[in-house]
């Protein structure tokens, strides 16, 4: 008998426990119905608090920026508080600046809602949709890099060229959860039922060892965008466009863009670094856009050409574009557009700035 | 064995989905600090150092730098591609945090691959942690060995 007894008092006492938790949880945590006042009263939200804002506005259709999926790492969701939400937290410091700091920008994956909040968004984040689209087309591009073209159905989208979008990675393999990470839009902004994205192997990269492992022709993913802020003033300055790898998505967007438009009475220099020949990709397409278009210039450039027949510079590109800059694009007025990490705009700056292009008239991917 | 407050907070943050959605444990079934001590004896039995190797994985991380996300030969033995994305990784045991890098390395010699992060180093140097066996971004001693050496 007492075999009997002592196992159901320990799984009644058990199951007491477990109510009390769970009623003590309800209770310490309900923060009840909040309201998410956005730009000024423009929009608000009426929501039971308790999650974290960057999933809250997520699931009311909002879409803020994010490279993680909401894993504090990217520190991309950022958005302008201003109502008090108390301190900030050790987890967001190291994503802001102090000037952000000084304007009340948090991250909004590291906001737990518990009271109402009044934030500040860009107003073009109410642009911002999900799409479920079907892969249309993948092509190999080069020996790393996809060309991934989607369908978006019925649906439209409005973008202008240089925004990016994110790609939402679905559970597989060991990766348990759902993750997203941006892609640059190669895809011309006319073609409003499709997004291209050039996809870039990283090794043990979560997203794109899905994209170049797992993603085929056919198959149903999920796309929120658009996003950024990253496209060509409406000036008539030199633009002087730098990328390597995938950084080549937003110029190809941007181009094919202008010259569809005619806007095709400013200079473009166009510096493209790659290793090898094998990295290089587009060449005809660009050297055919070339020749309609006389004020455009493409300048691909190999760093280690190894005994390969190559007729164009050589270099790293940051070089090549020095050389440039102090001797062919020495005149004028010129802005600098870049695509590439967050060394390679660094590198980029430095050089861009040593021959007289103002910081401020540098843009690029602020995601990358 | 029952590990430190320490340790336990580390391996809680290894799991898969916590820093990295792989986690930094792989398919090991013995504890961290387990992991950590089989790992020191064989960095032993092959002659390595933690922070003569985590010197020398730091240097190619800098050289490869210099090539802007496009691989670069470093002293013309190593062929060195760093990939970087905008963020930040805290690391398990919360005392730095780490660029978001991926470096590929590639003995041109041997054609023998490694692949590792700035986080790596870190783990490297300070906590003797080159992460568990079947993680994505373990490093072999027999593997650092054959490519640094």
């Amino acid at each position: 008998m007492e075999f009997i007894i002592a196992p159901l008092i320990i799984s009644i006492l058990t199951g007491i426990l477990a109510a009390i938790i769970s009623i003590t949880d309800k209770i310490v945590n309900n923060y009840g119905e909040i309201t998410i006042s956005i730009n000024n009263g423009k929009k608000e939200i009426k929501i039971d608090g308790g999650e974290n804002l960057l999933t809250t506005l997520s699931s009311k259709e909002i879409y803020l920026p994010s490279a993680c999926g909401g894993r504090g790492s990217c520190g991309a969701c950022k958005c302008k508080v201003t109502s008090d939400v108390g301190e900030y937290l050790p987890t967001e410091i190291p994503y802001l600046t102090k000037e952000e700091m000084k304007e009340n920008i948090r991250l909004g994956c590291q906001i737990k809602l518990k009271k109402d909040i009044s934030i500040e968004i860009p107003d073009s984040l109410f642009n911002v949709k999900k799409y479920e689209a079907v892969v249309e087309k993948i092509v190999d591009v080069t020996h790393d890099i996809k060309e991934v073209l989607f369908n978006l159905g019925n649906e439209e989208i409005n973008f202008t060229a240089g925004m990016y979008m994110q790609l939402c990675i679905p559970p597989y393999d060991k990766i348990k959860n759902e993750t997203q990470r941006a892609y640059s839009i190669s895809s011309k902004p006319s073609d409003k039922h499709h997004i291209e994205l050039l996809i870039r192997l990283v090794p043990g990269g979560i997203a794109t060892t899905w994209v170049h492992t797992y993603l085929k022709e056919g198959d149903k993913v999920k796309l929120i965008g658009p996003f950024g802020e990253f496209e060509a003033t409406p000036t008539n300055s030199t633009m002087i466009c730098v990328a390597g790898g995938s950084g080549m998505a937003p110029f190809k967007s941007m181009l094919y863009h202008m010259y569809e438009n005619n806007i095709n009475d400013r200079e473009i220099w166009y510096f493209f670094g790659a290793r090898t020949k094998k990295d290089l990709f587009y060449l005809e397409e660009l050297a055919e856009l070339q020749e309609k278009w006389p004020n455009f210039h493409f300048v691909p450039a190999l760093s280690e050409p190894e005994g390969e027949e190559w007729k164009g510079e050589s270099g790293l590109i940051t070089d090549v574009l020095d050389r440039y800059l102090k001797t062919i694009i020495n005149s004028g007025y010129k802005e600098g557009y870049l695509c590439g990490s967050p060394g390679m705009i660094n590198a980029c700056n430095n050089v861009m700035t040593a021959n007289g292009i103002k910081l401020e008239n540098i843009y690029y991917d602020k995601f990358a | 064995m029952k590990l430190s407050p320490k340790y336990e907070k580390a391996m809680a943050n290894m799991q898969v989905g916590i820093i990295s959605a792989q986690g930094f444990l792989g398919d090991e079934e013995i504890n961290l600090v387990d992991i950590i001590n089989r790992d020191e004896n064989e960095f032993n039995k092959l002659g390595l150092k933690f922070d003569e190797v985590a010197k020398k994985l730091k240097y190619l991380l800098e050289k490869g730098q210099k090539g802007l996300g496009e691989p670069i030969t470093v002293d013309e033995r190593w062929l060195v591609q760093v990939y970087e994305a905008k963020g930040k990784m805290p690391c398990p045991f919360e005392d730095y945090m780490a660029q978001k890098s991926v470096v590929t390395l590639t003995d041109k010699n041997t054609n023998h691959k490694l692949m590792y992060t700035d986080l790596s180093i870190h783990l490297i140097e300070k906590h003797h942690f080159l992460e568990g066996k079947g993680s994505t971004f373990r490093l072999e001693p027999k593997i650092l060995k054959k490519i640094l050496y």
